[in-house]
């Protein structure tokens, strides 16, 4: 049972990544110039799909709030500075993309899609801060309470962020080389090409100073686990740019989002059975087991989320059934 | 400054922005689904502009609601880990349960309909709005729900300390849950119907295009608004009983609550137990408001022959009226709220038990953060509403059609 909503609030959590990473990906790449005409592009490419990906962060945390309840005390209070820096990018963007185009004068336009940018870069770092955070174990004192926040500046923190900033930037691209008409797709796919190597390289940062840290050595309770996470994260970059060039932006869109949901499952995976791992005191990490909430209210829990699994996954589906394709003048334009 | 202060301030702060937004939220989607679904039916022309215009305004207005949203959810881990700790195993149920049943969907829903005009058939999209404000009303049952059960824990036992789930439906039965829900849902037609009336009010009176447009939103308005006050009252005054009952020291210092203090003072130690002050100002004045806005009775004859138009003044009352329900819904959150203290689950949970053991600069910068961007966000947002508002329903945005194939789309599509 803990096991099965483990496994849920890592889809949730996985799946906002995968969707809303390219909403901050195609936010961020508003900072790329292209003028007025090429934001606007990009944020209609985004349209419909936008409010149905962020509902994913909200339903993650409602799992955590629900099933998890100590852990989710504990790794957000925990990891405050993290999760308050991805919640200000959340809320900027969200704002900002559903905003911007109330206004009529093109110059205030500018400056909210300067807040996208900014609040998408907050998101990526914010969420990579605290997957490092995960993997490189949190000060969990005997008492149960995670003491101060210094703990999240690390080097590896640090480098796992821009890792996330560089990830959601190639997924973000890929997404507008499936989407935008031909033409455009054809500029955006070729920046997309040129970003992957950004990441591989960012990425490989990441590994080396992960690899480096005593508390990322230590924390780890499976390494094969965490050796197989940078692999597979160059594998799923390099087969994007390998389908981006032959000119199959579906299958690079596949692997970037691959690449988005794998550090969650395989942090989730490298330090299990534990899910916050102590520094400061062995005795006083969190298993999955303890985390999780008690019996009576998984299987309430359980009743409700099972009937109602394939209907949320059935909406999301249709809306991206609905709006499939590429846009061209007849898309909707609202955002 | 103290932790706690600075997080009760937060949420505070917090909740006040959320539920200023949710409530327009709440009243206009069930007035819109009206409209849209008697566009549909009698295929009138004149139904889907107020839809795409009532739309524009109740989407903009949406934009808040998730944001603030977003931001209370996260604080209930951010700054009270406490409440997660000692009784999540039953109040992240419906927390839970709400995200999943309905905010999900109504985040689904709603971004297929803003963008599914034209696109998908007109009983889809109709449909989809339906949707979209039956999962908002399932959103505000669940969270009722949870914070009906912080004012009256029901359905659990203490075992090593934390609290565990042992009955579901007393969540659902809970005495202070089913008349609150009823105060809440009619305060938001309430404020719906208000703010219609108010808009269309001011268009009138600026003798502005689509008079006849404005005087039928005007009058949905207030025949809505009258409805709805008195739902209000009826479900307000209906309270007093079980919440007396259940929550002896929230209106007074009667026989019972002393001895519930006293109790408490046994197991507890020693400590005030007296909600602030506040609690039963807040409450005061929402009485007054409530029994003030009862007076849109008053209005209704004067729909006859238009005469609530001809005579003007009774639009300016109107128009002056709108910041009142605003006002009252805030206070009725702080009777609630504040009244509860010093309880974060009454009787089970002190609140200085519940906050996150984060230091005191983090907590303040998180704040100050948190409160600029949101109170910021909070005013641009109104700031553009009331623009909107006054724009008048010429060609919104939403809804509009796409330009026709053969000539070139427009990459820039003026937003009139």
């Amino acid at each position: 049972m803990d096991l099965a909503w483990y496994a849920l609030l890592g889809l949730f959590f996985g799946a906002y990544l995968v969707l809303a990473g390219y909403d901050y990906g195609v936010g961020l790449l508003l900072a790329r110039g292209g003028g007025p005409a090429g934001r606007r592009a990009a944020l209609t490419a985004l349209g419909p799909f936008f409010l149905g990906n962020e509902v994913w962060l909200v339903a993650a945390v409602g799992i955590l709030f629900g099933a998890f309840p100590v852990l989710e005390g504990e790794l957000l209070s925990g990891c405050y500075p993290a999760v308050a820096g991805a919640l200000a990018g959340v809320v900027l963007v969200t704002a900002g993309v559903q905003l911007r185009s109330r206004h009529t004068d093109e110059r205030i336009r500018a400056r909210w899609d300067r807040v996208v940018v900014v609040g998408s870069v907050l998101a990526a770092l914010g969420w990579g801060v605290l997957l490092a955070a995960l993997l490189q174990g949190v000060p969990r004192e005997a008492d149960g309470h995670v003491v101060g926040v210094s703990h999240l500046a690390t080097p590896f923190a640090a480098a796992a962020g821009l890792a996330m900033v560089a990830l959601i930037a190639v997924h973000g691209a890929t997404f507008l080389t499936l989407r935008l008409p031909a033409a455009d797709a054809a500029v955006v796919g070729r920046s997309a090409r040129r970003l992957v190597p950004v990441a591989l390289t960012a990425v490989a940062l990441a590994t080396v100073v992960g690899l480096l840290s005593t508390r990322v050595r230590d924390a780890v309770q499976q390494p094969a686990v965490a050796v197989l996470l940078p692999v597979l994260l160059a594998a799923a970059l390099l087969v994007a740019r390998a389908a981006l060039a032959r000119g199959r932006p579906g299958w690079a869109l596949v692997a970037t989002g691959a690449a988005l949901a794998l550090p969650v499952a395989l942090v989730g995976a490298a330090v299990w059975p534990y899910v916050l791992v102590s520094t400061t005191d062995p005795g006083a990490s969190l298993t999955v087991a303890d985390a999780a909430a008690s019996a009576p209210t998984l299987r309430l829990l359980g009743w409700v989320a099972l009937p109602l699994l394939p209907a949320l996954l059935g909406f999301q589906a249709m809306c991206w059934w609905v709006f499939r394709g590429r846009t061209d003048g007849r898309a909707p334009v609202y955002w | 400054m103290d932790t706690l202060l600075l997080a009760r301030l937060q949420f505070a702060t917090t909740t006040s922005i959320h539920f200023l937004f949710v409530v327009v939220t709440l009243g206009l989607v069930t007035l819109l689904v009206g409209m849209q679904t008697a566009w549909v039916l009698t295929g009138n022309p004149a139904w889907e502009r107020l839809t795409r215009y009532w739309g524009q305004l109740y989407v903009i207005n949406y934009v808040l609601g998730i944001a603030t949203g977003i931001v209370m959810e996260f604080q209930f881990g951010l700054n009270w880990s406490g409440l997660s700790r000692y009784v999540g195993n039953v109040f992240g149920a419906p927390l839970a349960i709400e995200t999943l049943v309905a905010f999900f969907l109504e985040s689904t829903f709603l971004g297929m309909w803003i963008f599914g005009w034209h696109r998908l058939r007109k009983g889809v999209h109709l449909a989809l709005l339906w949707g979209v404000a039956l999962t908002a009303y399932a959103s505000a049952f669940w969270i009722m729900v949870a914070n009906s059960w912080l004012q009256h824990p029901v359905g659990y036992e203490v075992r090593d300390g934390i609290a565990h789930l042992t009955d579901f439906g007393a969540l659902l039965t809970n005495p202070s849950l089913g008349m609150a829900f009823g105060h809440v849902v009619s305060a938001a037609l309430l404020v719906g119907g208000m703010l219609m009336a108010a808009v269309s009010a001011w268009h009138l009176i600026r003798r502005t295009p689509d008079h006849a447009l404005f005087r039928t939103s005007l009058r949905i308005g207030l025949v809505t608004a009258a409805l709805a006050i008195t739902l209000v009252q009826g479900f307000g005054f209906a309270q007093f009983g079980p919440v007396a009952e259940v929550q002896p020291t929230k209106f007074g210092q009667g026989p019972e609550a002393q001895a519930l203090i006293t109790e408490w003072t046994a197991r507890f130690g020693p400590g005030d137990y007296t909600p602030p002050v506040l609690a039963s100002v807040g409450l005061g004045f929402m009485i007054l408001i409530g029994f003030t806005l009862g007076c849109v009775w008053l209005l209704l004859p004067l729909l006859f022959r238009d005469w609530i138009i001809r005579l003007r003044f009774p639009l300016w009352l109107v128009l002056l009226a709108l910041p009142l329900p605003f006002v009252a819904v805030i206070l009725g959150w702080i009777a609630r709220e504040v009244g509860r203290q010093p309880w974060v689950a009454y009787g089970l949970l002190p609140t200085d038990q519940a906050v996150s053991p984060v230091g005191a600069p983090v907590m303040l910068a998180s704040l100050i953060g948190f409160s600029l961007l949101l109170g910021t966000l909070a005013v641009t947002n109104w700031v553009l509403l009331a623009r909107h508002a006054a724009r008048g329903a010429g060609d919104p945005p939403l809804g509009r059609p796409p330009a026709p194939p053969n000539e070139p789309a427009h990459p820039e599509p003026a937003l009139a």
